[in-house]
Protein backbone atom coordinates (compact mmCIF):
# COMPACT_ATOMS: atom_id res chain seq x y z
CA UNK A 1 0.00 0.00 0.00
CA UNK A 2 1.39 3.52 -1.09
CA UNK A 3 0.31 6.51 0.61
CA UNK A 4 -0.02 10.09 -0.05
CA UNK A 5 -1.76 12.99 2.43
CA UNK A 6 -3.12 15.93 1.19
CA UNK A 7 -4.45 18.96 1.78
CA UNK A 8 -2.95 19.26 5.10
CA UNK A 9 -3.59 20.59 7.76
CA UNK A 10 -6.88 22.02 7.93
CA UNK A 11 -8.50 20.09 5.15
CA UNK A 12 -6.45 16.53 5.06
CA UNK A 13 -7.16 13.33 3.00
CA UNK A 14 -5.50 10.53 2.74
CA UNK A 15 -4.49 8.76 -0.85
CA UNK A 16 -3.74 5.13 -0.68
CA UNK A 17 -2.99 2.98 -3.45
CA UNK A 18 -3.20 -0.49 -3.25
CA UNK A 19 -2.15 -3.26 -5.44
CA UNK A 20 -4.75 -6.36 -6.27
CA UNK A 21 -5.12 -8.57 -3.17
CA UNK A 22 -4.09 -6.06 -0.47
CA UNK A 23 -6.99 -4.94 1.97
CA UNK A 24 -7.17 -1.65 4.29
CA UNK A 25 -9.69 -0.88 7.55
CA UNK A 26 -11.57 2.03 7.42
CA UNK A 27 -13.39 3.97 10.17
CA UNK A 28 -17.14 3.49 8.45
CA UNK A 29 -18.07 6.88 6.65
CA UNK A 30 -14.33 8.12 5.78
CA UNK A 31 -14.58 6.65 2.43
CA UNK A 32 -14.36 10.22 -0.47
CA UNK A 33 -13.56 8.65 -3.93
CA UNK A 34 -12.36 5.08 -4.77
CA UNK A 35 -11.71 3.08 -8.18
CA UNK A 36 -13.90 0.57 -8.97
CA UNK A 37 -11.80 -2.39 -8.65
CA UNK A 38 -12.56 -2.21 -4.48
CA UNK A 39 -14.55 -5.22 -3.08
CA UNK A 40 -16.57 -3.34 0.03
CA UNK A 41 -17.35 -5.44 3.54
CA UNK A 42 -19.00 -4.25 6.19
CA UNK A 43 -18.16 -6.56 9.46
CA UNK A 44 -17.72 -6.16 13.24
CA UNK A 45 -14.35 -7.65 13.55
CA UNK A 46 -10.84 -7.15 12.27
CA UNK A 47 -10.23 -8.27 8.87
CA UNK A 48 -9.38 -12.39 8.97
CA UNK A 49 -11.20 -12.69 12.22
CA UNK A 50 -10.43 -11.08 15.29
CA UNK A 51 -12.88 -9.57 17.46
CA UNK A 52 -16.57 -9.96 16.97
CA UNK A 53 -19.67 -8.17 18.05
CA UNK A 54 -17.81 -7.53 21.82
CA UNK A 55 -14.92 -5.57 20.39
CA UNK A 56 -17.59 -3.93 18.02
CA UNK A 57 -19.38 -2.67 21.22
CA UNK A 58 -15.94 -1.97 22.74
CA UNK A 59 -15.40 0.26 19.97
CA UNK A 60 -18.39 2.04 20.25
CA UNK A 61 -17.73 3.09 23.44
CA UNK A 62 -14.21 4.17 22.16
CA UNK A 63 -16.75 6.84 20.15
CA UNK A 64 -16.24 4.92 17.09
CA UNK A 65 -18.57 2.69 14.94
CA UNK A 66 -19.94 -0.53 15.84
CA UNK A 67 -18.85 -1.68 12.51
CA UNK A 68 -15.76 -1.47 9.92
CA UNK A 69 -15.19 -1.02 6.19
CA UNK A 70 -12.45 -3.51 4.51
CA UNK A 71 -11.49 -2.44 1.37
CA UNK A 72 -9.76 -5.20 -1.04
CA UNK A 73 -8.11 -4.12 -4.20
CA UNK A 74 -9.32 -6.93 -6.53
CA UNK A 75 -7.49 -5.28 -9.49
CA UNK A 76 -4.01 -3.88 -9.76
CA UNK A 77 -3.48 -0.23 -9.09
CA UNK A 78 -6.62 0.65 -7.36
CA UNK A 79 -6.91 3.98 -5.57
CA UNK A 80 -8.74 4.98 -2.66
CA UNK A 81 -9.39 8.60 -0.67
CA UNK A 82 -10.21 8.51 2.97
CA UNK A 83 -10.78 11.99 4.91
CA UNK A 84 -12.99 12.30 8.31
CA UNK A 85 -15.99 14.48 8.64
CA UNK A 86 -14.51 17.43 10.33
CA UNK A 87 -11.65 19.52 9.45
CA UNK A 88 -8.37 19.31 10.41
CA UNK A 89 -5.34 17.28 10.07
CA UNK A 90 -4.48 13.44 9.05
CA UNK A 91 -1.30 11.68 9.61
CA UNK A 92 0.37 8.36 8.13
CA UNK A 93 2.12 6.34 11.78
CA UNK A 94 4.41 3.34 10.95
CA UNK A 95 3.67 0.19 13.62
CA UNK A 96 6.62 -2.07 13.98
CA UNK A 97 4.94 -4.45 16.13
CA UNK A 98 4.36 -1.84 19.04
CA UNK A 99 1.57 -0.47 20.80
CA UNK A 100 -0.30 2.85 19.98
CA UNK A 101 -2.82 3.88 22.34
CA UNK A 102 -5.53 6.42 20.15
CA UNK A 103 -8.02 9.06 21.49
CA UNK A 104 -11.26 7.40 20.70
CA UNK A 105 -12.20 9.23 17.86
CA UNK A 106 -8.98 9.85 16.02
CA UNK A 107 -8.65 6.70 14.56
CA UNK A 108 -9.34 6.63 10.59
CA UNK A 109 -7.92 3.76 9.16
CA UNK A 110 -5.03 0.70 9.46
CA UNK A 111 -3.32 -1.77 7.47
CA UNK A 112 -4.91 -5.57 8.15
CA UNK A 113 -2.00 -6.44 10.06
CA UNK A 114 -3.19 -4.16 12.58
CA UNK A 115 -5.25 -5.09 15.59
CA UNK A 116 -7.71 -2.52 16.63
CA UNK A 117 -9.74 -2.86 20.32
CA UNK A 118 -10.60 -0.57 22.56
CA UNK A 119 -9.10 -0.18 26.09
CA UNK A 120 -10.13 1.43 29.19
CA UNK A 121 -7.48 3.51 31.07
CA UNK A 122 -9.26 3.89 34.08
CA UNK A 123 -12.52 5.81 35.84
CA UNK A 124 -9.83 9.07 36.61
CA UNK A 125 -8.77 9.44 32.96
CA UNK A 126 -12.10 8.85 31.56
CA UNK A 127 -13.97 11.70 33.71
CA UNK A 128 -11.18 14.18 33.39
CA UNK A 129 -9.10 13.81 30.25
CA UNK A 130 -11.13 15.38 28.31
CA UNK A 131 -11.02 12.69 26.37
CA UNK A 132 -13.75 9.80 25.81
CA UNK A 133 -13.77 7.02 28.38
CA UNK A 134 -12.06 4.48 25.77
CA UNK A 135 -9.33 4.55 24.05
CA UNK A 136 -8.24 2.43 20.65
CA UNK A 137 -5.55 0.25 21.18
CA UNK A 138 -3.79 -0.34 18.19
CA UNK A 139 -0.93 -3.24 17.93
CA UNK A 140 1.03 -5.10 15.20
CA UNK A 141 2.80 -3.80 12.10
CA UNK A 142 1.99 -1.81 9.17
CA UNK A 143 0.44 1.39 7.95
CA UNK A 144 -2.18 3.29 10.31
CA UNK A 145 -3.63 6.50 9.55
CA UNK A 146 -5.22 9.25 12.69
CA UNK A 147 -7.12 12.62 12.50
CA UNK A 148 -7.33 15.43 14.18
CA UNK A 149 -8.90 18.85 14.76
CA UNK A 150 -6.29 21.05 14.00
CA UNK A 151 -2.99 20.46 13.10
CA UNK A 152 -1.26 17.64 14.66
CA UNK A 153 2.22 17.92 16.09
CA UNK A 154 4.31 14.74 17.45
CA UNK A 155 6.76 15.36 20.80
CA UNK A 156 9.31 12.67 21.70
CA UNK A 157 8.74 13.21 25.33
CA UNK A 158 11.63 11.94 27.50
CA UNK A 159 11.46 12.36 30.95
CA UNK A 160 7.62 14.60 31.30
CA UNK A 161 5.57 16.47 29.03
CA UNK A 162 2.25 18.30 30.10
CA UNK A 163 -0.39 18.17 27.90
CA UNK A 164 -4.21 19.99 28.08
CA UNK A 165 -6.85 18.02 28.36
CA UNK A 166 -8.70 17.68 25.02
CA UNK A 167 -5.25 17.58 22.81
CA UNK A 168 -4.60 14.30 23.21
CA UNK A 169 -4.34 12.13 19.66
CA UNK A 170 -2.05 9.26 20.44
CA UNK A 171 0.84 8.08 22.14
CA UNK A 172 2.99 5.01 22.00
CA UNK A 173 2.14 2.43 25.21
CA UNK A 174 6.09 3.23 26.45
CA UNK A 175 4.47 6.39 27.87
CA UNK A 176 1.84 6.53 30.87
CA UNK A 177 0.12 9.62 32.01
CA UNK A 178 -1.78 11.21 34.60
CA UNK A 179 -4.12 13.38 35.34
CA UNK A 180 -2.40 16.46 37.51
CA UNK A 181 -2.96 19.94 37.88
CA UNK A 182 -1.77 22.96 35.53
CA UNK A 183 0.22 25.12 37.38
CA UNK A 184 1.56 24.89 41.50
CA UNK A 185 -1.93 25.34 43.03
CA UNK A 186 -4.97 24.31 42.23
CA UNK A 187 -6.98 26.57 42.85
CA UNK A 188 -5.04 28.73 40.42
CA UNK A 189 -4.82 26.05 37.47
CA UNK A 190 -8.81 26.13 37.70
CA UNK A 191 -8.96 30.19 37.40
CA UNK A 192 -5.93 30.06 34.75
CA UNK A 193 -8.51 27.83 32.54
CA UNK A 194 -6.63 25.14 32.22
CA UNK A 195 -7.47 23.17 35.57
CA UNK A 196 -6.70 19.96 35.23
CA UNK A 197 -3.77 18.30 32.62
CA UNK A 198 -2.58 14.93 31.18
CA UNK A 199 1.32 14.50 32.62
CA UNK A 200 3.11 12.47 30.33
CA UNK A 201 6.40 10.32 31.55
CA UNK A 202 8.22 7.83 30.14
CA UNK A 203 10.20 7.29 26.44
CA UNK A 204 8.39 7.47 23.53
CA UNK A 205 6.19 9.62 20.60
CA UNK A 206 3.23 11.44 21.36
CA UNK A 207 0.62 13.22 19.34
CA UNK A 208 -0.71 16.50 20.05
CA UNK A 209 -3.44 18.23 18.04
CA UNK A 210 -3.03 21.78 17.83
CA UNK A 211 -6.80 22.91 18.53
CA UNK A 212 -9.48 21.50 21.32
CA UNK A 213 -12.48 20.50 20.44
CA UNK A 214 -14.23 21.54 24.12
CA UNK A 215 -13.16 24.90 24.05
CA UNK A 216 -14.25 25.30 20.39
CA UNK A 217 -17.76 23.48 21.70
CA UNK A 218 -18.12 25.90 24.38
CA UNK A 219 -18.16 28.87 21.97
CA UNK A 220 -20.16 27.96 19.58
CA UNK A 221 -22.72 26.20 22.11
CA UNK A 222 -24.14 29.38 23.69
CA UNK A 223 -24.55 30.77 19.97
CA UNK A 224 -27.02 28.19 18.95
CA UNK A 225 -30.54 28.08 18.78
CA UNK A 226 -32.25 25.79 21.44
CA UNK A 227 -33.67 22.56 19.93
CA UNK B 1 12.43 33.91 23.19
CA UNK B 2 12.01 32.07 20.16
CA UNK B 3 8.71 31.58 18.75
CA UNK B 4 7.43 30.32 15.56
CA UNK B 5 3.65 30.41 14.19
CA UNK B 6 2.98 27.32 12.59
CA UNK B 7 0.02 25.83 10.45
CA UNK B 8 -1.04 29.32 8.53
CA UNK B 9 -3.80 30.06 8.37
CA UNK B 10 -6.21 27.84 8.90
CA UNK B 11 -5.24 25.92 12.51
CA UNK B 12 -2.19 28.41 13.30
CA UNK B 13 -0.54 27.78 16.90
CA UNK B 14 2.37 29.21 18.41
CA UNK B 15 5.64 27.55 19.47
CA UNK B 16 7.25 28.76 22.09
CA UNK B 17 11.05 28.03 23.23
CA UNK B 18 11.50 29.26 26.56
CA UNK B 19 15.17 30.20 28.15
CA UNK B 20 15.62 31.13 31.99
CA UNK B 21 14.46 34.48 32.76
CA UNK B 22 12.19 34.57 30.04
CA UNK B 23 8.07 34.95 30.30
CA UNK B 24 5.32 34.66 27.93
CA UNK B 25 1.60 35.94 29.31
CA UNK B 26 -0.94 34.00 27.74
CA UNK B 27 -5.00 34.18 27.57
CA UNK B 28 -6.80 31.50 30.13
CA UNK B 29 -6.99 28.24 28.48
CA UNK B 30 -4.35 28.95 25.49
CA UNK B 31 -1.77 26.43 26.43
CA UNK B 32 -2.43 23.37 24.38
CA UNK B 33 1.34 21.77 25.34
CA UNK B 34 4.11 22.32 27.45
CA UNK B 35 7.38 20.63 29.03
CA UNK B 36 7.28 19.77 32.27
CA UNK B 37 10.04 22.28 32.82
CA UNK B 38 7.60 25.28 32.54
CA UNK B 39 6.14 26.96 35.22
CA UNK B 40 2.70 27.69 34.57
CA UNK B 41 1.43 31.13 37.47
CA UNK B 42 -1.97 32.34 37.08
CA UNK B 43 -2.69 35.99 37.65
CA UNK B 44 -5.46 38.89 37.63
CA UNK B 45 -5.29 40.48 34.25
CA UNK B 46 -3.94 43.61 34.76
CA UNK B 47 -5.63 44.34 37.85
CA UNK B 48 -8.49 42.86 40.03
CA UNK B 49 -10.69 45.29 38.85
CA UNK B 50 -9.73 45.72 35.17
CA UNK B 51 -9.63 41.66 34.97
CA UNK B 52 -13.55 41.56 36.77
CA UNK B 53 -14.01 44.38 34.20
CA UNK B 54 -12.87 42.21 30.91
CA UNK B 55 -14.98 39.46 32.47
CA UNK B 56 -18.45 41.35 32.50
CA UNK B 57 -17.98 43.39 29.51
CA UNK B 58 -15.12 42.13 27.60
CA UNK B 59 -16.01 38.50 27.48
CA UNK B 60 -12.77 37.46 28.04
CA UNK B 61 -11.31 35.37 30.59
CA UNK B 62 -10.69 37.70 34.01
CA UNK B 63 -7.05 35.95 34.39
CA UNK B 64 -4.03 35.48 32.27
CA UNK B 65 -1.36 32.96 33.11
CA UNK B 66 2.58 33.23 32.96
CA UNK B 67 5.24 30.95 31.36
CA UNK B 68 8.28 30.58 32.57
CA UNK B 69 11.13 28.49 33.37
CA UNK B 70 13.89 28.00 35.32
CA UNK B 71 16.23 25.82 32.94
CA UNK B 72 14.61 25.80 29.31
CA UNK B 73 11.09 24.48 27.84
CA UNK B 74 9.13 24.23 24.83
CA UNK B 75 5.12 25.31 25.21
CA UNK B 76 2.67 25.02 22.31
CA UNK B 77 0.14 27.89 22.47
CA UNK B 78 -3.41 28.06 20.59
CA UNK B 79 -7.03 29.45 20.27
CA UNK B 80 -10.19 28.01 20.74
CA UNK B 81 -11.37 28.38 16.88
CA UNK B 82 -9.59 27.74 13.78
CA UNK B 83 -7.78 30.61 12.20
CA UNK B 84 -4.83 32.98 11.83
CA UNK B 85 -2.64 34.16 14.55
CA UNK B 86 -0.80 37.47 13.85
CA UNK B 87 2.05 38.78 15.69
CA UNK B 88 3.17 42.33 16.41
CA UNK B 89 6.08 44.02 18.21
CA UNK B 90 5.17 46.66 19.82
CA UNK B 91 8.29 49.88 20.35
CA UNK B 92 6.36 51.98 22.66
CA UNK B 93 3.12 52.08 20.59
CA UNK B 94 -0.69 50.92 21.38
CA UNK B 95 -2.19 48.60 20.21
CA UNK B 96 -6.88 47.56 20.37
CA UNK B 97 -7.75 44.40 20.27
CA UNK B 98 -11.48 43.02 19.88
CA UNK B 99 -12.83 40.82 22.71
CA UNK B 100 -11.36 37.22 22.19
CA UNK B 101 -8.52 38.52 19.75
CA UNK B 102 -6.16 38.31 22.30
CA UNK B 103 -3.97 35.28 22.67
CA UNK B 104 -0.59 36.39 24.03
CA UNK B 105 2.42 38.99 24.83
CA UNK B 106 6.15 39.05 26.08
CA UNK B 107 6.53 40.66 29.55
CA UNK B 108 7.38 44.23 28.40
CA UNK B 109 3.52 44.54 27.33
CA UNK B 110 1.29 45.95 29.45
CA UNK B 111 -2.45 44.97 29.35
CA UNK B 112 -4.74 47.46 30.23
CA UNK B 113 -8.65 48.24 29.47
CA UNK B 114 -9.98 50.80 27.36
CA UNK B 115 -13.50 52.16 26.88
CA UNK B 116 -15.13 51.05 23.52
CA UNK B 117 -18.79 53.15 24.34
CA UNK B 118 -21.88 52.10 24.54
CA UNK B 119 -22.87 52.24 20.46
CA UNK B 120 -19.89 49.65 20.46
CA UNK B 121 -21.81 47.77 22.68
CA UNK B 122 -24.91 47.72 20.90
CA UNK B 123 -23.10 46.81 18.06
CA UNK B 124 -22.10 43.17 19.89
CA UNK B 125 -18.84 44.15 19.59
CA UNK B 126 -18.29 44.71 23.26
CA UNK B 127 -18.37 47.42 26.24
CA UNK B 128 -14.57 47.38 26.36
CA UNK B 129 -11.66 46.98 24.26
CA UNK B 130 -7.95 45.27 25.42
CA UNK B 131 -5.73 47.39 24.82
CA UNK B 132 -1.94 46.45 24.29
CA UNK B 133 0.94 48.90 24.68
CA UNK B 134 4.77 49.01 25.71
CA UNK B 135 7.30 46.69 24.65
CA UNK B 136 7.53 43.54 23.11
CA UNK B 137 5.69 41.09 20.84
CA UNK B 138 1.83 40.84 20.69
CA UNK B 139 0.03 37.83 19.49
CA UNK B 140 -3.71 37.74 18.56
CA UNK B 141 -5.77 35.36 16.56
CA UNK B 142 -8.34 35.16 14.35
CA UNK B 143 -11.16 32.63 13.34
CA UNK B 144 -10.65 33.28 9.46
CA UNK B 145 -7.78 34.70 8.15
CA UNK B 146 -6.25 38.11 9.07
CA UNK B 147 -6.09 40.78 6.85
CA UNK B 148 -4.51 44.48 7.25
CA UNK B 149 -5.36 47.50 5.91
CA UNK B 150 -3.80 50.81 6.11
CA UNK B 151 -6.33 53.67 5.83
CA UNK B 152 -6.43 57.84 5.46
CA UNK B 153 -9.45 58.33 5.31
CA UNK B 154 -13.05 56.29 6.36
CA UNK B 155 -13.42 52.69 5.22
CA UNK B 156 -16.67 50.38 5.91
CA UNK B 157 -16.07 46.71 7.69
CA UNK B 158 -18.94 44.17 8.58
CA UNK B 159 -19.71 44.34 12.45
CA UNK B 160 -17.56 40.97 13.61
CA UNK B 161 -14.81 41.67 11.37
CA UNK B 162 -12.55 44.09 13.00
CA UNK B 163 -9.43 42.22 14.81
CA UNK B 164 -6.90 44.78 15.86
CA UNK B 165 -6.53 48.72 15.43
CA UNK B 166 -4.38 51.41 16.40
CA UNK B 167 -5.21 54.32 18.88
CA UNK B 168 -5.03 56.93 15.72
CA UNK B 169 -8.23 54.90 14.47
CA UNK B 170 -11.90 56.01 15.56
CA UNK B 171 -14.33 53.48 15.11
CA UNK B 172 -17.84 54.10 14.84
CA UNK B 173 -21.42 52.18 14.11
CA UNK B 174 -22.86 53.26 11.27
CA UNK B 175 -25.32 51.73 8.88
CA UNK B 176 -24.02 50.00 5.89
CA UNK B 177 -26.61 52.01 3.58
CA UNK B 178 -30.40 53.19 3.85
CA UNK B 179 -32.79 52.04 6.37
CA UNK B 180 -33.94 49.65 3.64
CA UNK B 181 -30.61 48.64 1.93
CA UNK B 182 -28.99 48.03 5.64
CA UNK B 183 -31.74 45.47 6.83
CA UNK B 184 -32.43 43.86 3.81
CA UNK B 185 -29.16 43.75 2.16
CA UNK B 186 -27.66 41.24 5.17
CA UNK B 187 -25.03 43.25 6.21
CA UNK B 188 -27.18 45.63 8.99
CA UNK B 189 -24.55 47.43 11.19
CA UNK B 190 -21.31 47.69 10.30
CA UNK B 191 -18.38 49.54 11.48
CA UNK B 192 -17.09 52.58 10.20
CA UNK B 193 -13.53 53.56 10.83
CA UNK B 194 -11.40 56.69 10.54
CA UNK B 195 -7.81 56.82 10.12
CA UNK B 196 -4.88 57.68 9.33
CA UNK B 197 -3.59 54.29 10.83
CA UNK B 198 -3.64 50.56 10.49
CA UNK B 199 -6.65 48.02 11.24
CA UNK B 200 -6.65 43.96 11.21
CA UNK B 201 -9.72 42.28 9.94
CA UNK B 202 -10.78 38.69 9.87
CA UNK B 203 -12.13 36.49 6.82
CA UNK B 204 -15.18 35.37 9.08
CA UNK B 205 -16.86 36.22 11.92
CA UNK B 206 -17.59 33.51 14.52
CA UNK B 207 -21.47 35.30 14.37
CA UNK B 208 -21.36 34.03 10.60
CA UNK B 209 -20.38 30.37 11.87
CA UNK B 210 -23.13 30.69 14.73
CA UNK B 211 -25.74 31.64 11.78
CA UNK B 212 -24.86 29.20 9.12
CA UNK B 213 -24.56 26.75 11.91
CA UNK B 214 -28.37 27.73 13.11
CA UNK B 215 -30.06 27.37 9.82
CA UNK B 216 -28.86 23.97 8.67
CA UNK B 217 -29.34 22.51 12.08
CA UNK B 218 -32.33 20.25 11.79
Amino acid sequence: MQYEILSRPAASVAKLTLEAGESVTCEVGAMIAMSTGFDVQTTTRNKGGGGGIVKGLKRMFAGENLFLNHFTATQPNQTLIIGPGLLGDVIHYPMRGGTLVVQGSSWLASATGIDIDATWQGLGKALFSGEGMFWVKCSGSGDLFLNSFGAIYPVDVTGEYVVDTGHIVAFEDTLQFRIGKAGKSLIGSFLGGEGLVCKFSGQGRLYCQSHNPPSFGKLLGPKLKPR
Amino acid sequence: MEAEIRNKPSFANIHVKLAPGERIIAEADAMASMSSTVNMQTKWSGGVVRGILRRLFGSESMFVNVFSTDSQGELVLTQPFPGDIECIELKGNTLYLQPGAFLACESGVKLGLGWAGIRMFIAREGLFRLKVSGTGRVWFGAYGGIFQREISDEYVVDSGHLVAYEPSIRVRIGMAGGIFSSFFSGEGLVTKVRGPGRIYMQSRSFGGLAAWTNAHLY
